[in-house]
């Protein structure tokens, strides 16, 4: 079967019950890119990112990556949480070390790979502490590290900012583009779902724009400005104020 | 054929009458000192370390023992019926105090501010907050009080002194022991399947429905569901146990921060503690006295404590056998089934099913074989315990957040790896809180189990009895009405109580509350 994209997501439909969450989804998703998913709240919009990480099966349609059908977890796909979704009982490198339970690797390789990560992630010193003791945005930090440990491709984000106070937030934005640009960067794709247009513009260059339940796609828009990128240049705001309009439509 | 059938309907229907009784005054009264307890700091010092230890105590060996000569003196049977009940209540009611207590507790401050905001007054802020808080707790500390006032329903129903036999006129407790007595096996077989039959009518006509009515407002949106909260919440109850004295406590694994916070707390009562810590001294030293002293109160302490050792053993050992069971079992179902639900409702009905009225088939089974008072015996600590450590661990899943299985799904952790680093610490918290319980309803079973009679317990004929132990010790000073030997025994079981409480259950939630919070 011929395909185009790195990861295709094809005339996926879902429900819950009787209840119509997704309607026949469908866009692609290239090598290099950062695609956002946006839309207004409930509609379906962190189902679908399961569904793509082979969580969540799909009632119809399906999603492959460099086209092979994803019908559960993959190690080339990773995940970061909303919720962080750190194990509070177990310490910040033991969390990150989980991200490769499914690789046959020696403990002293993970525990070396971890450190690194640390360092890179700037938590060095806090990979012996609880994931308790750390503020929010620490934890994502955390969170993204365990995501990112196992040199995935293709890594999907659901809201990650969204549980952060807005400074804390664009602090992690701004090391988040910087990180997944840095040449030695594995992430070949991103995927992120969020609420925040400001967001979706700041970082991504395709933004899958979906409708209110039962969500379809309304529009699939590219931004093409350079990074990093100016939150209060006219055409950042002209991204910013079309997606508004399309949403709101 | 068809009359014995009526009869035991007959009896299953007046117990069950009584059962409802006393499940109606113990949610009463459950509600009343919960939440005097949970609202007042004063009455909390002094009713929760109490509860704690009526909990543990087996009960029906002590106290009531008196109240029913007294009420059952009453002429006729309503005496002897509301001695009965009594003693049901006696077994019902302290699981609700702490439902009560833990939900009344576990509200949200804005709601104690609502109050004051409002300027709410006693009879609003119980019948808008207080009451309604505290029912889906009820409601399922109801379904164990059944549970264990069913266990305890066929020895209240009859019951014997040294001097002469009470019991009920109709009672399904009665006609069960009797017909088991007579062998008349097969009347007895129907009568075990109308009483398991009572008992899933009762689960689905009366609990779901009740349970679904009061849980519809769904708690969960005001209730903090972390982990961190819920342990919390029980360590602050096992701290309750003896308030005002605080060892120092050395982990063996302690970390830095332990001994930091623990000579804070000493640091800030240095003399208080030093004080209390005087008194027990005292106390002790008191107590060793008057027993050394005199020859019989010290001929009878020697029998209580080779007693207790040989009931400690039994108790342990049948817990270790529960966790072998209980532990892969609830974390298959935690982790792996998607019928958790149904197999909570087949679970509570089994649960409710009592290890008492299986008595007489226990013992016939086991009856040709060695040891087979001690297989008796540790059979019923193992029935009498096990569903609090299961219902204890599964309640634990709605503490687990969703992603944790994403978590392990996505990552691939599995076998072994998820043993150490998902099942054991998820379910945790509810082993240890299921452990306290679940070792606390062994102890209370320890007189059926070890010395089990015609009468139940008090002097029938013997249908099987260890040759040491505590429940035995227990039973026979009843049969006899030795009131020395049996407070005395009282005394060493509340010490008993408190040591373990302290050495084992508050070391290990200091430890557990390390980790999660």
């Amino acid at each position: 079967m011929f395909c185009l994209g790195l990861l295709d997501v094809k005339n996926i439909s879902y429900s819950i019950g009787p209840v119509h969450v997704i309607e026949d989804i469908t866009f692609t998703a290239m090598k290099n890119e950062f695609v956002s998913i946006i839309g207004p709240s409930g509609c379906g919009k962190s189902t679908l990112l399961r569904i793509i990480a082979g969580l969540i099966k799909p009632l119809h349609g399906e999603v492959l990556y460099n086209g092979m059908r994803v019908e559960k977890p993959n190690k080339d796909i990773s995940f970061v949480f909303q919720d962080f979704a750190l194990l509070p009982w177990l310490t910040n490198i033991e969390n990150v070390k989980l991200g490769l339970s499914l690789f046959d690797i020696s403990d002293e390789e993970k525990e070396r790979r971890a450190k690194l990560l640390f360092k890179k992630i700037g938590l060095e010193g806090f990979e012996k502490a609880y994931p308790n003791m750390l503020s929010g945005g620490m934890k994502q930090r955390v969170g993204l590290a365990r995501a990112i440990i196992s040199n995935p491709k293709v890594l999907l984000m659901d809201e990650p900012f969204s549980s952060l106070d807005e400074l804390t937030a664009e602090a992690l934005r701004t090391d988040v583009i910087n990180m997944l640009r840095s040449p030695d960067m594995p992430v070949s794709l991103v995927i992120m779902v969020t609420h925040n247009v400001e967001e979706a513009v700041e970082l991504s260059n395709k933004v899958v724009i979906l409708s209110e339940r039962p969500s379809h796609v309304k529009e699939i828009k590219r931004i093409g400005l350079k990074y990093p990128r100016n939150k209060r240049s006219k055409d950042f705001m002209k991204e910013v104020d079309h997606i508004y309009k399309v949403l709101t439509e | 054929m068809f009359n014995y059938i009526l009869q035991l309907l007959v009896d299953t229907s007046f117990s069950w009458a009584r059962m409802f009784i006393a499940l109606g005054l113990s949610i009463l009264l459950g509600l009343g000192i919960g939440i005097w307890a949970a609202t007042s700091r004063r009455a909390e010092k002094v009713i929760i370390p109490i509860v704690d230890i009526l909990q543990t105590l087996p009960i029906l060996a002590f106290f009531p023992f008196v109240i029913y000569i007294i009420v059952a003196t009453i002429p006729g049977y309503i005496g002897i019926n509301a001695a009965v009940i009594f003693l049901i209540i006696t077994s019902m009611l302290w699981n609700i105090i702490f439902g009560v207590y833990e939900s009344v507790k576990e509200l949200p401050h804005e709601f104690i501010e609502l109050t004051a905001i409002y300027g709410m007054g006693i009879k609003e802020k119980l019948s808008k907050i207080y009451i309604p808080a505290s029912m889906p707790k009820v409601m399922s500390q109801s379904t164990l009080s059944w549970a264990i006032g069913l266990f305890y329903l066929v020895t209240s129903e009859i019951f014997s002194t040294s001097s002469k036999t009470y019991m009920v006129k109709h009672g399904i407790g009665v006609a069960l022991t009797q017909l088991a007595l007579s062998g008349n096996f097969s009347e007895y077989l129907v009568g075990i399947l109308i009483f398991i039959i009572f008992v899933i009518l009762t689960r689905l006509l009366f609990f779901a429905p009740l349970e679904r009515y009061f849980n519809k407002h769904n708690m969960s949106s005001i209730q903090k569901t972390h982990t961190t909260h819920f342990v919390h919440l029980i360590k602050s109850r096992l701290k309750l146990k003896v308030p005002k004295i605080k060892i120092p406590i050395k982990f063996a694994l302690g970390k830095k921060h332990d001994t930091y916070s623990l000579s804070n707390e000493v640091v800030m009562r240095p003399k208080k503690r030093g004080y209390a810590n005087l008194v027990y001294a005292l106390l002790a030293i008191l107590f060793v006295a008057i027993i050394v002293s005199n020859k019989t109160l010290f001929s009878y302490e020697l029998s209580i404590l080779v007693s207790f050792i040989a009931s400690f053993a039994r108790v342990w050992f049948a817990f270790a056998i529960i966790l072998l069971i209980s532990v892969p079992l609830s974390v298959y179902l935690i982790f792996f089934s998607k019928k958790l639900s149904a197999y909570i409702l087949l679970f509570q009905i089994i649960a409710s099913i009592p290890a008492t009225i299986m008595l007489p088939l226990i013992v016939s089974f086991f009856v040709k074989m060695p040891f087979h008072s001690e297989a008796v015996a540790l059979s019923v600590y193992l029935l009498s315990g096990i569903w609090y450590v299961i219902f204890s661990m599964l309640s634990q899943k709605a503490y687990i957040p969703q992603s944790i299985y994403e978590v392990k799904r996505l990552f691939g952790i599995k076998g072994l790896q998820a043993w150490k680093k998902i099942y054991i610490y998820a379910i945790l918290p509810g082993l240890i809180t299921g452990a306290v319980t679940g070792i606390a309803a062994e102890w209370n079973a320890s007189i059926v189990a070890e010395y089990f009679t015609s009468t139940g317990i008090g002097n029938g004929a013997v249908l099987t009895s260890v040759s040491i132990g505590i429940g035995k010790l227990l039973d026979l000073s009843l049969d006899n009405g030795n009131m020395v030997l049996m407070l005395l025994a009282l005394l060493n079981f509340t010490i008993m109580i408190v040591i373990i409480n302290r050495l084992v259950w508050k070391r290990l939630f200091n430890r557990i509350e390390d980790i999660y919070k």
